[in-house]
């Protein structure tokens, strides 16, 4: 009896490490694709993983993948921007401090030109010759300590930190709310600043307000806030809702997706409470106040839709993400795809992408030549499935391009 | 509830027995000598045709209690001594006293070499996959607890720095809370920083059990991958052994252990100890991390400026012991508190100057134990409560590079807005464990382990936050029940079950939850003869999620509410086969297959995004993880003083998830996930330990002993991510290096053991060397020990 005991545990486990003989499904080996185009693909076998950074010759055919391909960027969440021919890959978390990877492409392939250590940022973009960040406070400091922005100003030549300052963050709202910085851009030889004003909780009880506060360069002095109360405000959470178009002029859409802590119930949860449609407003080139001899009624030429996400491809057209106005929501990005005209106030769907039900997410970084035409925007499939769609904003039409495997599409980009 | 009843029932049956049982019983004991006075240890004292019957503690003395009154023989044997007996009466109350002086032979060695076992010995030859670390025989070194188990196989101990860092035990690829803490059979979960095995010196310890993957019921707890008991034993009656070292770092430690026993049983047991490291070993820096520096600092190696570490823990016990009715039975105190900086976040990027965590621990408990309280009938009660809090202070208006220059700013905080928040878990738990010999080879045990938890926060620098705290409650209770068979070097067969019950109150008091599950399992040990043992076990295992998995822990670790139960099913297949070529040349070989398949398998993963919490790490449930691999130790002696071994493990963990899951869409993709069965990540999966010490006798005078001692580690290089993804080259994808370290020691001691100096260098050839990815553990150290022991006992 004892030995039956141990001879059938002894079986049992040798079964166990012999059953190990399950196999992957077979899969077409993907080989490297050289090329210009970077692709920052985020992996989906585990959350909180890093992006592997991908080259592609084309982004209208062929296939990328991160299997025995791509470099490993370590730390959890990564935003990429170009400046001055350079790919700045930007770890977002790991501490206050992120490292940021500074690429280059020779010959088709990623080459590590530096790397540096910068503060964590909530927004960042190419000014002059450098990159400036800002981190944005999100709570109200403890009692004696003021409420402020950091913001850095990184040499694209040097890759260094050259300066770094503070600024109040509490004055641009001039509410008493936080002004949180949705984004910033270059505006001539100012910064431009649109922001959201909360009090905790991404929540604000000044839902109808439009505000972006403006810097000089590269001093970072406040000098004003450019205010509007014919919209909710401009931009969204890590979204740019700024565009600058070829002669100077600067659009600004607001998504209207203000919120307030829903009163009817106990847990901590968003009420949308902005009056005012989303639409797209103008800064006339030079002028630092809005023109309010313009007004874009975006739900009403888009017939009920709200605007989310833009991408400027030049000669004043965007590709922009839109969403139902009933679904809309302080972090929904629309799932469908429409070719703004800003000066002709125009909308067009665009056909050919895939159905909504069928998406998974959209790509936020997408890339356009800005030739008022084209634009290469990142699909994720609930599928699994990953696809570039190239869109062509004369037929507003949408093609499937290269297939990336492996994970989602975090942002394409692209270096001579 | 139920535990309540139990401590009463207990309660009153002791009384009951007290009244019944008291002054019947005897108790003998002495010490062993060699004819040159040495002390024999882990010499056996049986009395003769009867179950009594000890093993010889290391310098030789023994203590039999609760003897029925009678005449009896007493026969000690131990290995290289000529055995002997000895008669004496032993009258109702008495307590008799008889010492051995024997004599030396060397035939004599063969035929009780399997008799004389020391304690850890007898343990590793349970029928559970265990290995004892005889904790005795490091009491010269400056290890702690965690020192100690990175040298079994099938463990690796992951370290992110110096005295006082993270650390992470993992056993056969299980780590972090998969595996269980105990402190004699005391589940340590809820001890805090202060307590913790990276700060626990091994002189506390008589020895350290490592269970691996199949966990006794008598360790009442839902460990998935396996347990650690640290024994502190009831070594002597009236001793003290003090410790003190200095060394690299500028790191202090010391250990005082003591006890005092009146002729009455009245005793007073005392362990303090205590670390102290300024840490400030050198690390390299890539230019990544030099950029930010001041110019005239700027260099590839710098010293780490702000990692200070020191624990300071008293624990002290009184009451009675060798008592009728009690073996002992003693009322304690715990009280310790530590303070650490930290140096970095999760990577060398950030660097911090002045963010530093504080804790402590103010545990006050009560232990009782008593064998044959009816004939056959053991029980043991213990309880304790922990008020001790833990408070992480980061109120800086500074920021630092690795220059250690303070850069002062306007905003609070070297991590996001800052924090100073001190919470306390009020941490209660009591454990009972009965068992009964129902016969000479069989017996049954019950055993109940209730913990409670009850985390009330105070935010200092937002007060205003306090009123939004929301109630963090968790009871938890583990009664386990077994049955055991056991003829001695024959075979044993273990039977058991545990039954986990969890009640916890999360975030809202209308959110309730309740959750329970029953685990099994069996471990049989067989002898094809007595050189060779084979053993095989199996648990179906279930694990809770943890108050700070479910809670976070408001430093760096973030809530999962959803978490849910992960269970495992553990195989161990085991040989043990000692052997010898002659007299003089002895081996032992142990070898363990393990097989283990986790699903709901809880693991740890970087919150990421962009929110608050994105540097935090947080639980999450992963659908099935599989593990296979084999730990192997061999052992070369040659007579009695020279020992050589090496230890290696494999262990390969795949991701047996078929489907990734998309968080945007709440559901799983279709698609095979191209991980599936890919090896996981950032786990060390073959490493290994050599060893070689030599001991020398009566080196410079009579009485005096050297011990040289060199070890080795050695961990493979492995992949900081999923192994298929990226480009496998050094310069595009992530990996933690390859490690060597070289540590030699040497030990002199004086007076049979009374006087101790020692020497260590560890890391000799001071390499870089890496637990973790990006964080480089300490160079080449040397640290001076000093210890004194005198034991009075009788």
């Amino acid at each position: 009896m004892k030995t039956l005991v141990t001879k059938t545990l002894l079986a049992l486990a040798f079964a166990g490490v012999l059953s190990s003989c399950e196999k992957k499904a077979d899969r077409e080996v993907i080989p490297e694709n050289p090329g210009n185009y970077i692709i920052a693909v985020t992996p989906t076998a585990i959350a909180g993983k890093a992006d592997y950074l991908l080259t592609a010759s084309s982004l209208e055919s062929g296939a990328a993948s991160i299997i025995g391909n791509g470099v490993e960027q370590d730390g959890t969440y990564r935003y990429y921007v170009t400046a001055n021919n350079k790919l700045f890959s930007m770890l977002y978390g790991q501490g206050s401090p992120g490292a940021v990877t500074v690429y280059g492409v020779t010959d088709g392939k990623l080459n590590k030109l530096n790397d540096y250590t910068s503060a964590t940022v909530h927004a960042f973009a190419p000014v002059g010759d450098d990159i400036l960040t800002v981190r944005v406070p999100r709570r109200i400091a403890a009692a004696g300590t003021p409420t402020v922005y950091e913001w850095y100003r990184v040499s694209t030549a040097t890759n260094a930190e050259v300066a770094k300052g503070t600024v109040d963050a509490i004055m641009p709202s001039g509410n008493g709310e936080i002004a949180h910085l949705s984004w910033i851009k270059q505006v001539g030889n100012k910064v431009f600043a649109p922001y959201f004003s909360i009090y905790n909780s991404f929540f604000t009880k000044f839902p109808d307000q439009a505000g972006i506060a403006v810097f000089s360069y590269p001093q970072m002095q406040y000098e004003k806030t450019i205010r509007d109360t014919r919209t909710s405000f401009i931009g969204r959470y890590f979204v740019d809702g700024l565009g600058l178009v070829e002669n100077g002029d600067c659009y600004a859409f607001s998504s209207s997706v203000a919120a307030d802590d829903d009163p009817a119930t106990t847990a901590v949860d968003a009420k949308m409470t902005s009056t005012k449609p989303s639409a797209i407003t103008r800064i006339k080139a030079g002028t630092t106040e809005f023109d309010m001899s313009y007004f874009f009624n975006f739900e009403e030429a888009s017939n009920g839709y709200v605007i989310t996400n833009w991408l400027n491809i030049g000669q004043n057209k965007f590709i922009a993400n839109i969403e139902p106005k009933l679904t809309k929501g302080q972090y929904v990005t629309g799932k469908r795809l429409a070719i703004v005209d800003v000066v002709a106030k125009t909308v067009k769907a665009v056909t050919g992408f895939p159905e909504v039900k069928d998406i998974s997410s959209v790509t936020t970084t997408n890339y356009s030549p800005k030739d008022g035409k084209t634009g290469y925007v990142g699909v994720n499939l609930a599928s699994g499935a990953t696809y570039v769609y190239k869109i062509d904003a004369s037929t507003a039409t949408a093609t499937q391009g290269i297939k990336v495997e492996g994970g989602v599409i975090t942002a394409i980009q692209h270096l001579q | 509830m139920q535990i309540k009843k139990f401590l009463l029932l207990g309660v009153l049956c002791t009384y009951v027995i007290f009244t019944k049982a008291q002054d019947r019983q005897a108790s003998l004991s002495g010490r062993l000598t060699g004819s040159a006075g040495e002390p024999i240890p882990a010499a056996t004292v049986k009395l003769q045709n009867t179950r009594y019957g000890v093993v010889s503690d290391q310098n030789g003395y023994y203590k039999i209690s609760n003897v029925k009154p009678a005449n009896y023989i007493v026969q000690v044997s131990a290995m290289g001594y000529k055995s002997q007996n000895k008669q004496i009466k032993l009258a109702a109350g008495e307590s008799g006293s008889l010492n051995f002086v024997l004599a030396e032979s060397a035939e004599q060695m063969e035929m009780v070499n399997v008799i004389g076992r020391t304690k850890a010995q007898e343990v590793n030859r349970q029928a559970f996959n265990v290995t004892a670390i005889d904790a005795t025989k490091l009491y010269n070194t400056t290890l702690d607890i965690a020192g100690a188990l990175d040298r079994v196989a099938g463990v690796r101990v992951r370290e992110s720095g110096g005295v006082g860092s993270n650390f992470n035990v993992s056993l056969n690829g299980f780590s972090g809370r998969h595996v269980r803490y105990f402190i004699d059979g005391i589940p340590m979960d809820n001890f805090g920083s202060s307590f913790q095995v990276n700060n626990i010196p091994i002189n506390v310890a008589e020895r350290v059990e490592v269970y691996k993957g199949v966990v006794p019921m008598w360790l009442g707890s839902d460990a998935l991958g396996g347990a650690i008991n640290i024994v502190t034993g009831n070594r002597h009656r009236n001793y003290v052994d003090a410790s003190y070292s200095y060394g690299s770092f500028n790191t202090h430690r010391s250990v005082l252990n003591a006890a005092a026993t009146s002729q009455s049983g009245l005793t007073v047991q005392l362990s303090a100890f205590q670390n102290y490291s300024d840490n400030d070993y050198k690390i390299n820096l890539r230019t990544l991390l030099q950029n930010n520096m001041q110019d005239d600092k700027r260099a590839a190696q710098v010293r780490r400026f702000h990692d200070v570490y020191h624990n300071e823990t008293l624990i002290a016990n009184v009451g009675v012991v060798g008592k009728s009715w009690a073996d002992n039975l003693l009322l304690g105190m715990t009280m310790g508190q530590n303070y650490k900086e930290m140096q970095t976040a999760a990577r060398p990027e950030a660097v911090y100057g002045q963010l530093h965590r504080r804790g402590n621990i103010v545990m006050p408990s009560l232990k009782y134990k008593k064998a044959d309280l009816l004939p056959g009938l053991d029980v043991t009660i213990n309880a304790n409560y922990n008020l001790g809090y833990e408070i992480t202070i980061d109120t800086a208006k500074a920021d630092y590079d690795w220059d250690g220059i303070r850069d002062p700013k306007v905003s609070m905080g070297e991590t996001e807005n800052g924090q100073h928040v001190k919470y306390k878990n009020n941490n209660g738990l009591a454990t009972t464990m009965v068992s009964y010999r129902l016969s000479e080879h069989q017996a049954v045990a019950v055993n109940n382990v209730f913990s409670t938890f009850d985390r009330k926060s105070d935010n200092l620098l937002f007060p205003d936050r306090n009123a939004l705290n929301v109630p963090k409650k968790m009871d938890k209770n583990v009664l386990g029940f077994g049955y055991s068979y056991d003829v001695d070097n024959k075979w044993s067969l273990n039977l058991f079950g545990k039954y986990i019950l969890l009640k916890s109150v999360v975030n809202s008091f209308s959110q309730k939850n309740m959750d329970h599950k029953l685990g099994y399992g069996t471990a049989l040990a067989y002898y094809i003869n007595p050189d060779v043992q084979i053993r095989g076990s199996y648990e179906l295992t279930n694990r809770m999620p943890e108050a700070n998995e479910i809670f976070g822990n408001l430093e760096n670790e973030a809530a999962n509410p959803l978490l849910k139960p992960e269970k495992s099913d553990n195989f161990n297949l085991g040989v043990i086969y000692g052997f010898k070529i002659n007299e003089v040349n002895r081996f032992s070989i142990t070898t363990n297959a393990i097989y283990r398949y986790s699903t709901d398998f809880i693991y740890s993963r970087l919150v990421g995004g962009t929110g608050q919490l994105r540097d935090y790490t947080t639980s999450d449930n992963r659908d099935g993880v599989r593990t296979t691999g084999f730990d192997s130790e061999i052992r070369y002696s040659y007579k009695s003083w020279l020992s050589v071994g090496a230890t290696l493990t494999y262990q390969m963990l795949r991701n047996m998830q078929k489907h990734d899951y998309n968080a945007s869409t709440r559901d799983y993709y279709p698609d095979e996930s191209l991980v599936y069965l890919d090896q996981m990540p950032n786990i060390p999966y073959l490493f290994g330990n050599a060893d070689v010490s030599g001991s020398f006798r009566n080196v410079f005078a009579k009485g005096n002993n050297l011990t040289v001692g060199y070890n080795l580690l050695y961990v493979n290089r492995f992949w900081l991510d999923w192994p298929s993804f990226g480009n496998p080259t050094e310069a595009d994808k992530n990996a933690i290096p390859l490690q060597l370290s070289h540590d030699v020691n040497f030990v002199y001691s004086m007076k049979n053991g009374r006087y101790n100096i020692s020497l260590e260098a560890r890391n000799l050839a001071d390499k870089p060397v890496f637990d973790n990815f990006a964080l480089q553990k300490p160079g080449r150290g040397f640290y001076l020990n000093f210890r004194y022991f005198i034991n009075q006992s009788k």
